[in-house]
């Protein structure tokens, strides 16, 4: 791998014409100036509770950035402070744009994703980020997400067919068809709309909650399924659905933008028009 | 929104997983920066199986899922027309009447049962759950006597409002 790495090297440097010999590749990082601007330093307040220490109460620890040295979304901030300033900050993170749904955390007092949120240039306020609410936390930042992910498994996510189509080979759709999964196909499930809920914190036990009813919807909106009526008819209880009273929470802090109030919503007229 | 959240968020439990120790004495270690305020203050973590295993779903019961819910909206919107129709027609009749009284009397009732099931979930609080539940249907039926008394001896809810909106 190494010597691969070498070669493909030498390959792009003998190639000026599209890749400069000068040029060397670096991570995104702001550029210092030739005079450094005057420092803008903005204070985080992170929540910290060490599970090693399980009789120490969680409290709020401070950290404090210069705003020019640093990347301008949250992410940026979070990285910098482990890498930099205290290396025991413990968060999820892994794609840093918004597709993987793992830095799902409360910002400010809203759920969203630290990569795409951007750091509020006032320096005067502070900004405080706490796991996502009403979450068992594991530690710092990271909140325990096996229950969501068991109710995911439930609902049984995946295409549900007894025959085979006439080829054998593609379970066709049309565009109209497939414009119904437009929308719901790009749930990351990053769990903000479900910590959000305040249903979803009383219930969540029973309670399927957004994130979950939302692909609910996804799956029972496919043309191809032929399990409808089998899916319908498990959630037709009064828990799993019917514990959402059209708060909006979900809708109002999606990061991705979808809609899944909506889906409830279809999901309720389709179970009272079955 | 945002300081509805955020108080929200500080006055949620975060229990942390290991609180109860070998005496089976809860221990829960909290974050408060505000008060206690909630009717019932989280458990520690329970997960039903394995981490691989569905969440349990419960049983199927139109007749409280869909049923219900189909339900409670055609009642929800049944009231409308018959909250309006009385005053706009200026007439008083006393079959609109009885079904007005009997419509507000079970969407409320729906409504309260709505809020018992989210605020006494009878799998934490099964004996508080179906206490409530009874209190509400003693209320309920208490309701239905008292406006079945005052439909039948005195003017009834829709003269009622009348007068006291001329008074």
């Amino acid at each position: 791998m190494a010597s691969l790495r070498t070669t493909s090297r030498i390959l792009a440097s003998s190639r000026p014409l599209f890749r400069p010999a000068a040029f060397a590749r670096s991570y995104a990082t702001v550029e210092s100036g030739s005079q450094a601007p005057a420092p803008k330093v903005k204070k985080f307040q992170i929540y910290r509770w060490n599970p090693d220490t399980p009789s120490e109460k969680p409290k709020m620890q401070t950290y404090e950035l210069d705003l020019n040295k640093t990347g301008p979304m949250m992410l940026d901030a979070l990285i910098r402070i482990k890498n930099e300033v205290d290396p025991t900050l413990t968060f999820r993170r892994s794609c840093r744009e918004g597709i993987c749904g793992s830095c799902a955390m409360n910002i400010d007092g809203v759920n969203t994703l630290a990569c795409l949120c951007r750091i509020p240039t006032d320096t005067a306020k502070e900004s405080r980020i706490y796991p996502l609410p009403h979450t068992y936390v594991v530690k710092d930042l990271v909140p325990d997400m096996t229950q969501f992910y068991k109710q995911y498994k439930s609902i049984k996510p995946y295409l549900q067919r007894d025959t085979k189509t006439e080829d054998g080979l593609e379970n066709r759709q049309s565009p109209e068809e497939r414009k119904k999964l437009d929308g719901l196909y790009e749930c990351i499930l990053c769990a903000c709309c479900s910590t959000s809920c305040p249903s979803y914190w009383w219930n969540s036990e029973e309670y399927l909650g957004p994130a979950i009813l939302l692909q609910s919807y996804r799956w029972l909106a496919d043309s191809r399924d032929q399990k409808t009526a089998e899916r319908k008819h498990a959630i037709d209880n009064s828990m799993s659905v019917y514990r959402c009273h059209t708060i909006l929470n979900c809708t109002r802090t999606c990061p991705k933008g979808l809609n899944p109030a909506r889906a409830i919503a279809e999901i309720k007229m389709m179970m009272a028009t079955h | 929104m945002a300081s509805l959240m955020r108080q929200s968020c500080l006055s949620a439990l975060r229990t942390p997983l290991a609180t109860r120790n070998v005496a089976g004495i809860s221990q829960v270690v909290a974050f408060h920066a505000s008060t206690r305020k909630l009717i019932l203050p989280p458990e520690p973590q329970t997960i039903q199986g394995t981490m691989n295993d569905p969440a349990p779903i419960p049983t199927p019961h139109p007749s409280h899922g869909s049923y219900h819910w189909t339900f409670e909206r055609l009642v929800c919107v049944g009231l409308i027309p018959l909250t309006v129709a009385p005053f706009a027609a200026g007439t008083l009749n006393p079959v609109m009447d009885a079904v007005l009284c009997s419509l507000l009397v079970l969407h409320s009732h729906v409504g309260f049962q709505a809020s018992i099931i989210d605020y006494f979930p009878t799998r934490r609080v099964p004996k508080t759950a179906s206490f409530m539940n009874w209190l509400l249907r003693g209320f309920t039926l208490t309701t239905a006597v008292g406006l079945y008394e005052f439909e039948t001896n005195d003017v009834g809810v829709t003269e009622a409002i009348k007068r006291i909106w001329k008074a």
